[in-house]
């Protein structure tokens, strides 16, 4: 009996010394990589979406991870984390199809079986929103990219920070825009009266993001003095919207205004033409309305059309740092920087920052140096004043220094069809088109 | 009175495609009285050819309906032969949940080619074009020449059964089977040609929808319920009947602009906070079931 009672004595004591052995932080110099989630829709109806983010995000840490000339940012003059011993960034990649539970299945299996030291993502609001309830309970640190439902950073979430300006700046931004029409603030455009554009409908998609829009045009249109005449809220997956543009018609609006993801930002314009419906302005909140995809499919019928957004390649011109890494992405996609790669580059680029602060991959250390990190605006490709997070009040974890962006597709010389600034009025970089040419 | 005319016209247009995808479905029922639950799957099969055809052959999709038909013909003899004719031995529940295998089988199927992602077709000579009927009513053209070509293939389907020898031999099969066998019927090959039959309006109808629907694998289900509805609606097996209950269906799904209509004409405000849009297709359920409840065997059915 004693005997097998110091057997288990033994064996307990052997335990104790392999967990202590496993719980003595590892030394700095011993962190080789540091594996961050990813998880974003690689599949669905924001593929395209998607592939962006996930080559924004490849891009940062390839920069991170190599020695880069040419590039005026501090993580492209050394090679990996240097508080971590030059400890490379992996990034592991999922998709959530746009589904938020099988997101918040893939940060649990990204938590518990890949061991990931922190979580990147997820694009749509709905699925950010579970991710983050699957990080809080684990007490994993997540950073947010480029989900805008302001709820997200109204919880009072200990491990989940936002880089990205919220929809309601962005939404304030759109009746500033018309305000400033009517104040003859725009570039290019006089002559507007405030009736002229007094009617409003706007089309969401129904989801977390969407619906939140809906409710911010609608209380923003009141405080503003605008008619919100028709707000409809549509499925994003819907194969035909015609009765939905139809009744967006009857409605006889001044302006429009959408919430789109990729292919019902496409499928939407096609019915708008379809139907000849004739705004004096459209407007998109981002997603759909700045994909490459909306461009190559649409073509010439976009011209006029505005969407906000937080990056436009127009932004090099005005930020040589933004130009350098542009370049690189065209390179690597064919593409210009978007507004979802651009977000997905700052956001492993906070990641970045946030290991650099705390000098280990323990997440309490991580969770410290998120609260307290302070990015420079230079540092960004992004035109924002820089990234600081509110570690308190109301907006906890949301960056305080974000800004948005409003463009217009227009023609230009070379006949290609791109983004020009016209919000912020000191920032334009070509006449507004004014009134919406039509089809 | 713009909104109220053009959902009116959208309705009947719509409705006349969902005449060509119930087509089929009414059919297959009549002849052998089996569900096709993989309905939906063999029109989102049809949409998925029209995109194929357009980015092979480089043609107009109003082209790809010929292969369409083809494809739809072949699928379903296949379908029936390969699988069905093996149901048949069954219980009735075998044959319910054998389709449904079918149906799961075909759209993961597509989904393990395809991919997920919505796929579309944005050119063509009649994409973007519309007719302007004058006092805002705006017909796009896609949706005209589907619904133009829709009625016209179910008027050939109808001809073929009504006027045609072998028609007449399927509708005997319809009718009692036991006897148009002793009239030396092969009720075996009219079976095949059932689903021959009804793969092929329906995988046409799904090659005219994609003009202006965009196609992913799991369009199907969508339209199977439209279909089963209409079928409901118009009495199991019946031909003309599901053309008119399509056309009615095609109506129901429009409700939303005829409230708007409503909203806008008595200017009303809690009208308009009313989401109609978001109900689309909730009447077409709703007519599904009532109908269940009340006249199981179809409003204007002759099947037991």
């Amino acid at each position: 009996m004693m005997k097998r009672f110091s057997m288990g004595l033994a064996w307990c004591a052997a335990l104790m010394l392999i967990a202590g052995g496993w719980l003595v932080p590892s030394p700095a110099a011993a962190v080789k990589e540091v594996k961050i989630g990813v998880i974003y829709p690689l599949t669905g109806g924001a593929a395209a979406a998607g592939r962006e983010l996930r080559a924004g995000a490849e891009l940062a840490a390839q920069i991170a991870n190599e020695v880069m000339d040419g590039i005026d940012m501090d993580m492209a003059k050394k090679a990996g984390i240097q508080s971590l011993g030059g400890a490379k960034i992996k990034l592991i990649f999922k998709d959530h199809e746009g589904n938020p539970t099988l997101g918040a299945d893939l940060a649990k299996k990204l938590i518990l079986d890949d061991k990931v030291d922190g979580i990147l993502g997820c694009y749509h609001s709905s699925v950010t929103k579970t991710v983050s309830a699957v990080c809080e309970q684990y007490g994993v640190p997540m950073i947010n990219g480029s989900s805008t439902s302001p709820a997200l950073t109204k919880r009072g979430f200990k491990w989940f920070w936002r880089t990205t300006p919220h929809d309601k700046w962005f939404t304030k931004d759109l009746f500033e825009l018309l305000d400033g029409l009517a104040a003859g603030k725009v570039r290019g455009v006089s002559g507007v009266k405030k009736d002229d554009l007094q009617r409003l409908a706007a089309a969401c998609e129904r989801t977390e993001w969407g619906a939140h829009v809906a409710d911010l045009i609608k209380t923003l249109a009141e405080q503003y003095g605008y008619d919100l005449k028709k707000s409809i809220l549509y499925a994003a997956k819907s194969a035909d919207l015609s009765s939905e543009v139809r009744s967006l018609k009857a409605a006889r609006p001044d302006v429009m205004l959408f919430a789109s993801y990729t292919s019902d930002a496409i499928l939407m314009v096609k019915t708008l033409k379809a139907q000849k419906a004739k705004p004096k302005l459209i407007w998109g909140q981002d997603a759909g309305f700045e994909k490459p995809e909306f461009r190559q499919t649409l073509g010439d019928n976009i011209v006029g059309i505005l969407t906000r957004t937080v990056f436009l390649p127009k932004v090099a011109d005005i930020k040589p740092v933004a130009g350098q890494v542009n370049q690189l992405y065209k390179a690597k996609t064919g593409h210009d920087l978007g507004g979802a790669s651009a977000r997905a580059f700052t956001g492993v680029q906070t990641w970045v920052y946030a290991l650099e602060k705390a000098g280990s991959v323990d997440h309490a250390a991580i969770q410290k140096a998120c609260n307290t990190i302070e990015i420079p605006g230079e540092q960004l490709v992004v035109p924002w004043a820089g990234i600081k997070f509110a570690s308190t009040g109301d907006e906890t974890g949301q960056n305080v220094l974000g800004s948005g962006l409003i463009g217009q597709y227009q023609k230009g010389k070379d006949g290609k069809i791109g983004l020009e600034i016209v919000y912020p009025f000191d920032l334009a970089t070509a006449d507004m088109i004014y009134p919406f040419p039509g089809w | 009175m713009d909104i109220l005319i053009s959902s009116l016209v959208a309705g009947l247009l719509i409705g006349s495609v969902f005449a060509l995808v119930a087509l089929g479905l009414t059919i297959i029922f009549g002849v052998m009285d089996i569900v096709n639950f993989a309905h939906g799957e063999f029109l989102m099969i049809g949409m998925y050819t029209g995109i194929l055809t357009v980015q092979v052959t480089g043609l107009d999709p109003l082209f790809s309906l010929p292969v369409a038909l083809a494809v739809g013909f072949a699928l379903g003899l296949l379908c029936y032969v390969g699988f069905v004719k093996y149901l048949l031995r069954g219980p009735m529940v075998a044959q319910l949940l054998g389709t449904f295998g079918l149906m799961l089988f075909l759209r993961n199927l597509v989904l393990l080619i395809f991919g997920s992602e919505d796929r579309g077709i944005h050119t063509g000579i009649l994409v973007g074009k519309s007719l302007d009927l004058g006092m805002g009513v705006i017909i796009p053209a896609t949706k005209l020449a589907a619904a133009v070509l829709s009625v016209l293939s179910f008027v050939a389907v109808y001809v073929f059964i009504h006027k045609t020898k072998l028609g007449k031999a399927l509708q005997a099969t319809a009718l009692n089977r036991q006897a148009a066998r002793y009239m030396g019927i092969p009720a075996e090959r009219m079976n095949a040609l059932a689903w021959g039959i009804g793969g092929a309006t329906v995988t046409a109808a799904g090659a005219l929808l994609v003009n202006f629907w965009s196609a992913s694998p799991y369009v199907g289900l969508l339209f199977t319920m439209i279909a089963f509805a209409i079928v409901a609606l118009g009495g199991f097996g019946s031909i003309p009947g599901a053309f008119f209950a399509a056309l009615v269906v095609g109506l129901i799904t429009e409700i939303p602009g005829i409230w708007d209509f409503f909203t806008y004409t008595f200017d009303n405000d809690w009208m308009a906070d009313v989401p109609m849009n978001s109900f689309k297709y909730t009447g077409v359920y709703l007519t599904y079931f009532i109908i269940m409840v009340v006249r199981p065997r179809g409003l204007f059915g002759w099947k037991l």
